[in-house]
């Protein structure tokens, strides 16, 4: 029999449980809501379980690749336009019969001058929603690539305080050009789905999270189904070789620069996704989303998870993002009131210590080790007492 | 045909000379020993011929190819593969994966499960089938050294450098890795080894070179490498009569001829 087969029964009911969820969901906006955070970080948990868990490269700069995807996305939204006809005020491009006219923060007032001269019925529209989280998917990619080349002779503490220093960099920058990211004042971005959307017969509006909910599900599930099979793949086997042994891999003929610098810019480009997609649920982001906090958020819970395994990371992650949310209800003890909004994080940490301490698989990776090797062991026994008795 | 040119290689860690100009050939499936105290350069020279290191002057080349400006993963490409004086085994990866990774890497069209049927012959060449699926950390040290022996066949480079394959290893297992060394070699491919278990490198090895302190102070048959007063100083410090047989024989072990 398939060893694997509970495994497979167990990720089918995973992926149709969510599709259907808001069936009976959609009338309840909060846990809608408690659900779309918790795929995007599930996205985050797993990508950097790819990069940390398997390649082997514990970065502290993921969610500065995707504060990358969400501020790029943010700013292609506020900063370009499609007409149909020139300004003659803004820098500008012909594309065929639209013009992809560029507002420059130093002279942002050049649309409305530029109106003046446009012909009456002179269409001017936003970049569509889609094509600038490609734009900000695409910047993940460039910076994973740039990080992935300077970090190739960093290991370990090296790179991870590498990486913290990106990151706070990646903040304070964000922080202080206030003109193009409008500073701590957040930036705000269209919805999804401005205009809203029909959906299975059935009219949704900008604000209806049933939308959002499915394109955040849709990118878990593409973004698990890519990594995972890559990492079933000889990406995936060198990458794990790199993590295990560097200098052996190489003396293997495995081209060490290549697959460490295409794991950074893969992960980040996943990661940018993720942050795209979610400011633009959203609809405003800060500089506070590239705190060291969000990182250890995530790093938190793909180590509860598993920081091997893909699915055990993501589940993780979606498990803590609805704890933490049910954990903020306070109670009363005796007379004392317990404010769970502060001991929830307590609880949280004691779960990560205990974790570290004593599972330091994860949680969720040994029961999924249980039934992908289910038999290995018995089989490995069995194989032995055969070779013995042929010899003997 | 194998063909290895080294021409006159030096390295130069700061003011450390670690080679002073080595030169050497190979041709064809050559078994050659390479002996020498601590700290004579043979690490040195390995990791130079591996592209680990680049030589400070000087030339390798394999097959005709100059190798000494490439990464290890190309010199690997280009027909050189080696093994580590501390097992190297990817722990964390099951036996069967630590056989896929030098397959698919010098096959990059393939598929692994192209592969499969060859590393079930490799393990079961090297008696260690029935672990296919177990971690490499579930595995001895002795079975560790085994499945590094496996990978090189995976590889399958015209030239395979083995540091101390022989160290703290069962008897049992010495003989398996001994007639590895063996069929290997019958099957066309040259062994450059490194190691401190006298007896076997005598008796093992065709051909026999000596480092000190960076100088190959010999090259040449065993038996009379043996003898050669520089090696005896070399490992003694001291000329053959004034040592006496026995401390050769501690040293450098038993003469075959003798034996």
């Amino acid at each position: 029999m398939n060893r694997k087969w509970p495994l497979r029964a167990l990720i089918a009911v995973g992926v149709l449980i969510p599709i259907a969820a808001p069936v009976v969901l959609h009338s309840r906006p909060y846990i809608m809501h408690i659900a779309i955070v918790a795929y995007f970080y599930a996205i985050l948990a797993s990508s950097w379980s790819l990069l940390a868990g398997q390649a082997g490269q514990f970065s502290f700069g993921h969610m500065a690749f995707m504060g990358i995807g969400a501020y790029t996305t943010g700013i292609l939204g506020r900063f370009i336009r499609l007409t149909t006809a020139a300004t003659r005020t803004c820098a500008e491009i012909p594309l065929g019969k639209v013009w992809l006219v560029f507002i420059s923060p130093a002279n942002e007032g050049c649309l409305e001058l530029g109106k003046q001269n446009m012909p009456v019925g002179t269409v001017i529209r936003r970049l569509p929603v889609v094509s600038s989280v490609i734009g900000g998917i695409l910047m993940g990619g460039i910076f994973g690539l740039l990080i992935g080349v300077l970090v190739l002779r960093l290991r370990r503490t090296y790179l991870a305080l590498f990486t913290i220093g990106f990151s706070e960099i990646l903040r304070i920058a964000i922080n202080a050009e206030i003109d193009l990211t409008n500073g701590p004042n957040g930036l705000e971005l269209a919805p999804l789905f401005p205009q809203g959307i029909q959906l299975f017969g059935l009219s949704f509006d900008a604000t209806d999270k049933v939308p959002p909910y499915y394109i955040m599900l849709a990118l878990f599930l593409a973004s698990m189904a890519l990594m995972h099979w890559l990492a079933g793949s000889r990406f995936g086997l060198f990458i794990r070789s790199i993590r295990e042994d560097e200098e052996a891999a190489s003396a293997l003929g495995v081209h060490i620069v290549r697959y460490k610098v295409l794991v950074f810019v893969i992960t980040g480009m996943i990661a940018a996704a993720a942050g795209a997609v979610e400011a633009h649920y959203i609809g405003v982001i800060t500089p506070n989303i590239l705190l060291i906090m969000q990182m250890s958020l995530v790093i938190a819970m793909a180590v509860i998870g598993g920081l091997e395994s893909l699915v055990g990371a993501a589940i993780g992650a979606i498990i803590i993002e609805f704890a933490l949310e049910f954990l903020r209800t306070s109670f009363t003890i005796g007379g004392i009131e317990i404010d769970m909004t502060t001991w929830r994080l307590v609880f949280f940490g004691l779960l990560l210590m205990l974790t570290l301490r004593f599972w330091n698989n994860g949680l969720f990776y040994p029961i999924i080790q249980r039934l992908t090797r289910a038999g290995v062991v018995e089989e490995t026994v069995a194989k032995r007492l055969a070779a013995v008795e042929e010899q003997g | 045909m194998i063909e290895l040119d080294i021409n006159n290689v030096k390295k130069n860690f700061g003011g450390l000379q670690a080679l002073n100009g080595v030169t050497f050939k190979v041709r064809g499936p050559e078994l050659i020993g390479l002996i020498g105290p601590n700290g004579a350069g043979k690490t040195t020279l390995t990791n130079i011929l591996d592209g680990v290191y680049q030589p400070s002057s000087g030339t390798v080349y394999l097959n005709g190819k100059r190798i000494d400006a490439l990464p290890p993963y190309r010199v690997a490409q280009a027909g050189l593969g080696r093994t580590f004086q501390v097992t190297r085994a990817f722990r964390r990866m099951t036996v069967l994966e630590n056989l896929m990774v030098p397959a698919m890497a010098m096959h990059p069209a393939a598929r692994q499960k192209d592969f499969l049927d060859r590393a079930m012959e490799v393990l079961e060449f090297l008696t260690i089938e029935h672990l296919s699926n177990e971690y490499g950390r579930g595995l001895s040290g002795g079975q560790q050294k085994l499945l590094e022996l496996g990978r090189l066949l995976m590889l399958d480079p015209d030239i395979i450098i083995l540091d101390e394959p022989f160290a703290g290893v069962h008897p049992k297992l010495m003989e398996i890795i001994y007639e590895y060394i063996t069929t290997v070699n019958e099957q066309g491919k040259a062994f450059i080894i490194i190691s401190h278990d006298m007896d076997t490198i005598f008796t093992l090895s065709k051909r026999l070179l000596v480092l000190h302190f960076g100088d190959l102070i010999a090259d040449g048959d065993p038996k009379v490498v043996r003898h050669d007063p520089a090696v005896i100083e070399a490992y003694l410090g001291e000329e053959e009569e004034e040592a006496g047989p026995a401390m050769v024989e501690t040293y450098l072990g038993k003469d075959k001829a003798d034996a």
